[in-house]
């Protein structure tokens, strides 16, 4: 029990370094960079790619962070983003899917491609699955929603609050 | 998700500073507060996760699963003791599903499938706690990523058995 308490509290530990060594430069970096131009033109460019998949350009930034640095990550800043312009549900639901499928593109590649993993396979197949299976939950979800009658996830439902 | 001490970072901005330095200054403390927002959020759900985890490792649930798993393996065309990594990979981590592979003796091929079925589903609960904290249904997306990643590998494994 004290040895499980012992890796528990060191793992703990480590974990909150972890996080916090990742998440404080990124939000620092989105929040200085986010509105100039450099910044835009990548995150348009990127809304340019995941339109296909039906995520909005404010959408763009969080997923970015994900498929770049993790799920986690991604998550927090889709956590910051829900609090602070209410991202609609359905636009939630689409980027946990595609996230789901592809993320941490970066690290967690490299870390099998070292292993001697494909990276043709590893990334880009990745990529492709991803796009396919967040059409198609996406087009389940929507049918789904709209029998519901509820719109929460259905295509016509913006779930978004007005602007303030 | 929105309580009364939600809107502090989130609240609308009052009078957008002029100029570059004050800009940069009001950008910077927005991005620590949403830095350390974030990195509170994602530890609340992230710790306890990471015992529960710890105390699945401990009671051997690993192993009980993975010999669950086993049959389902050849379809992937990988032999039965795979299925240790990718349990240890979905209740751990990326990094001890690639420890308990290192035990393993996988071809190119092998490595390449398992890889897929891995970075898809891995650390699901931890960063389930997470997609919940976003709004989702953890225990779908859970059961999205397990379902998602095998059959990802198992089309992997069939096109890579085609194009050679």
């Amino acid at each position: 029990m004290s040895e499980f308490l012992h890796t528990f509290l060191s793992g703990s530990v480590d974990l909150l370094v972890r996080v916090f060594l990742i998440v404080v430069p990124i939000m620092v970096v989105l929040e200085v960079f986010e509105g100039t131009r450099a910044f835009r033109t990548v995150v348009r460019a990127w809304a340019r790619l995941v339109r296909h998949v039906g995520l909005d350009e404010r959408s763009a930034a969080p997923t970015l962070v994900g498929f770049l640095f993790g799920l986690a990550y991604g998550g927090g800043v889709i956590v910051r983003d829900v609090r602070r312009h209410d991202l609609a549900r359905r636009q939630v639901f689409i980027m946990s899917v595609f996230l789901s499928m592809v993320h941490a593109i970066v690290e967690d590649s490299l870390i099998f491609i070292a292993l001697g993993a494909s990276i043709f396979w590893v990334v880009v197949y990745r990529i492709a699955w991803a796009a396919l299976v967040t059409l198609a939950l996406t087009a389940v979800a929507g049918v789904w929603g709209r029998r519901r009658r509820s719109g929460g996830l259905g295509p016509g439902g913006t779930g978004g609050a007005p602007p303030r | 998700m929105t309580g009364p001490d939600d809107s502090i970072p989130g609240a609308p901005l009052p009078q957008p500073p002029q100029g570059f330095w004050p800009t940069v200054r009001r950008d910077l403390k927005l991005g620590v507060i949403a830095g350390l927002q974030t990195f509170w959020d994602l530890a609340k759900v992230m710790i306890p996760a990471y015992g529960v985890t710890l105390a699945l490792q401990q009671l051997g649930v690993i192993g009980w699963l993975s010999d669950l798993a086993r049959p389902l393996m050849s379809a992937m065309g990988l032999p039965g003791d795979a299925a240790v990594p990718l349990v240890v990979g979905y209740v751990l981590n990326i990094y001890a599903a690639v420890g308990s592979m290192q035990a393993l003796h996988l071809d190119a091929r092998q490595v390449t499938v398992l890889a897929v079925a891995i970075l898809i589903g891995h650390n699901l609960i931890v960063e389930g706690a997470v997609l919940h904290k976003a709004g989702m249904n953890a225990f779908a997306f859970g059961a999205l990523r397990v379902v998602g990643g095998l059959a990802a590998a198992i089309v992997a494994n069939l096109l890579i058995g085609l194009v050679g």
